[in-house]
């Protein structure tokens, strides 16, 4: 695989090992900037952060708007509940990492990058400081100045216009945009905000060039990409897997299944603010396409599965509780949608009211869609809606008796 | 139990603009008001419009409320005028939005 030898995390690399496995030959070529951008460009690399954005045209913008200096952001503010494929990726191949910085930096004409970094990932901040000492020593960083920084451990403080906010000493709230941060970023300047795994597959693909990068994942999503298990299932952690591979093979051969042999009821392929799929759904493909022809969302690739027996109207109000309590609290539609939406399925959950409380959800989710400053203000209405259409017969007997379906018959 | 509901805002805005001071007031000047509740609201969604304060079910939007208009809110609530100085100025299908919510008993 691209980013892992093995298909996941294994030793902790060390520079000597990285340098050996041929680490640091993408900065050796010693291209120009216009020949790594071209080479991202032509890889189709999206950006493994939730957004799936093509990775050279964000550098093309930055490159392109006539303002200096220019900066890039590794995005390592990982605080998405379940992911932690940075932080493995940071502990197990920080220099990966670090290459995939210097080329983007190169690429751009950036003088500066930023590491921003979940503050409490001490490990990851002792592996990168070591990571970026090392690399300096041995000429690869040049006259690129690197600088390590604390992410805040609120959700929103992983959107990328909020991780300009907290370098500039300010809270973690995300900007109104446009402009978006490629052409009007940190200070002002073009930058480029980056995760941390589509960093780490840059190296490879100046490496290896843009048809090898092709040759994994499919023809509109090129590549490979980390999923993160938790600990409802047998073998939870981080798998690399190519794009479009079945959710069967991650959820069967790799994770193991859930424990206690339990039967699958419901799966949510990206996080929390992705709709739900039923537990049928394991012949689609884990590639963007294929999750929204299923109904659903890729996002960073944090997989969550649900056995039979999970109440969804429990599940599905903490997800809401989560929006509710992550929202900055800046957008006044954020802020009324989350809180109303929450309200709404508690009195679901509690028996009080009628299904009139449905569309009540819907037309909250209609009325403020877009209106915030962020994507946040769309993200509680996919996993809601998708549960009322899915499982409604949870929710019906929730309005009917004020319980889980499980605890009486 | 209320027959009638006077639900005072208390999300960050409205609260920034003294809306926890106007609950307090309400709340003692309604003291023995016979089938009149009020009650804080997490949020009607429009901050920029606040203090807000709905009268339920008479659906009466009061926004940009101060200290000097509680005497008059009161009196609503006890069955007098509307108070139509503080009626403007929030978008109606908000409005609509929230009285439906509302009418679905979210209060």
């Amino acid at each position: 695989m691209i980013l892992f030898p093995e298909g996941k995390p294994t030793t902790r690399e060390t520079f000597e090992e990285y340098r050996a496995s041929g680490g640091y030959q993408a900065v050796e070529k010693n291209l120009d900037p216009a020949a790594i951008l071209k080479i991202i460009t032509d890889s189709g690399l999206r950006g493994r952060g939730g957004a799936g954005f093509p990775a050279g045209r964000k550098w093309t913008v930055a490159v392109e708007t006539q303002q200096t200096p220019r900066y890039v952001v590794c995005n390592a503010g990982e605080d998405e509940p379940g992911s932690f494929k940075d932080r493995v990726l940071i502990e197990h191949r920080p220099h990966l990492v670090l290459e995939g910085i210097i080329l983007a930096s190169h690429a751009i004409g950036a003088a500066q990058a930023f590491v921003y970094l979940n503050e409490t990932y001490h490990d990851c901040r002792e592996r990168m400081t070591q990571a970026i000492r090392e690399a300096e020593a041995a000429g690869y960083v040049g006259s690129l100045k690197l600088t390590i920084h604390d992410a805040p451990t609120v959700y929103v403080a992983g959107e990328d216009s909020a991780t300009l906010e907290v370098l500039e000493g300010k809270p973690p709230m995300p900007r109104q945009k446009p402009p978006y941060p490629a052409t009007s970023g940190l200070y002002g300047k073009p930058t480029v905000v980056n995760n941390v795994e589509t960093l780490a597959n840059v190296a490879p693909i100046v490496s290896h060039g843009a048809e090898w990068f092709r040759s994994f994942g499919n023809v509109n999503n090129p590549g490979t990409m980390l999923f993160c298990l938790g600990d409802e299932m047998n073998r939870p952690g981080a798998y690399e897997l190519p794009l479009g591979t079945p959710i069967r093979r991650l959820y069967e051969e790799l994770g193991g299944g859930l424990k206690n042999a339990a039967r699958l009821r419901a799966l949510l392929p990206g996080g929390p603010s992705c709709g739900f799929l039923t537990g049928d759904a394991l012949d689609v493909g884990l590639d963007p396409d294929s999750c929204k022809a299923a109904g659903s969302t890729l996002g960073c690739g944090v997989m969550r599965f649900y056995p039979e027996g999970t109440c969804m109207v429990e599940e599905t109000l903490k997800l809401s509780q989560f929006f509710a309590r992550e929202s900055c609290g800046q957008c006044p539609a954020c802020r009324m949608e989350t809180n109303m939406l929450t309200a709404l399925l508690e009195r679901i959950q509690q028996g009080k009211g009628d299904a009139g409380l449905f569309d009540q959800c819907q037309k909250v989710l209609d009325f403020n869609r877009g209106k915030g400053y962020c994507a946040l203000i769309n993200m509680p209405g996919p996993p809601v809606m998708s549960a009322i259409h899915l499982f409604r017969s949870d929710f019906d007997h929730h309005l009917t008796h004020g319980t889980c379906p499980s605890r009486s018959s | 139990m209320a027959n009638s509901y006077v639900l005072v805002c208390q999300n960050a805005d409205c609260k920034a603009r003294g809306a926890v001071e106007l609950l307090n007031k309400l709340t003692q000047t309604l003291q023995g008001a016979e089938s009149v509740e009020v009650k804080p609201y997490m949020c009607f969604g429009a901050c920029q419009a606040g203090p807000n304060i709905v009268m339920y079910p008479s659906k009466t939007w009061y926004c940009g409320v101060k200290q000097p208009d509680v005497e008059d809110i009161a009196a609503h609530a006890k069955g007098g005028a509307t108070v139509e100085r503080l009626t403007h100025g929030v978008d109606p299908s908000l409005k609509e939005l929230i009285f439906q919510l509302l009418d679905a008993g979210l209060f």
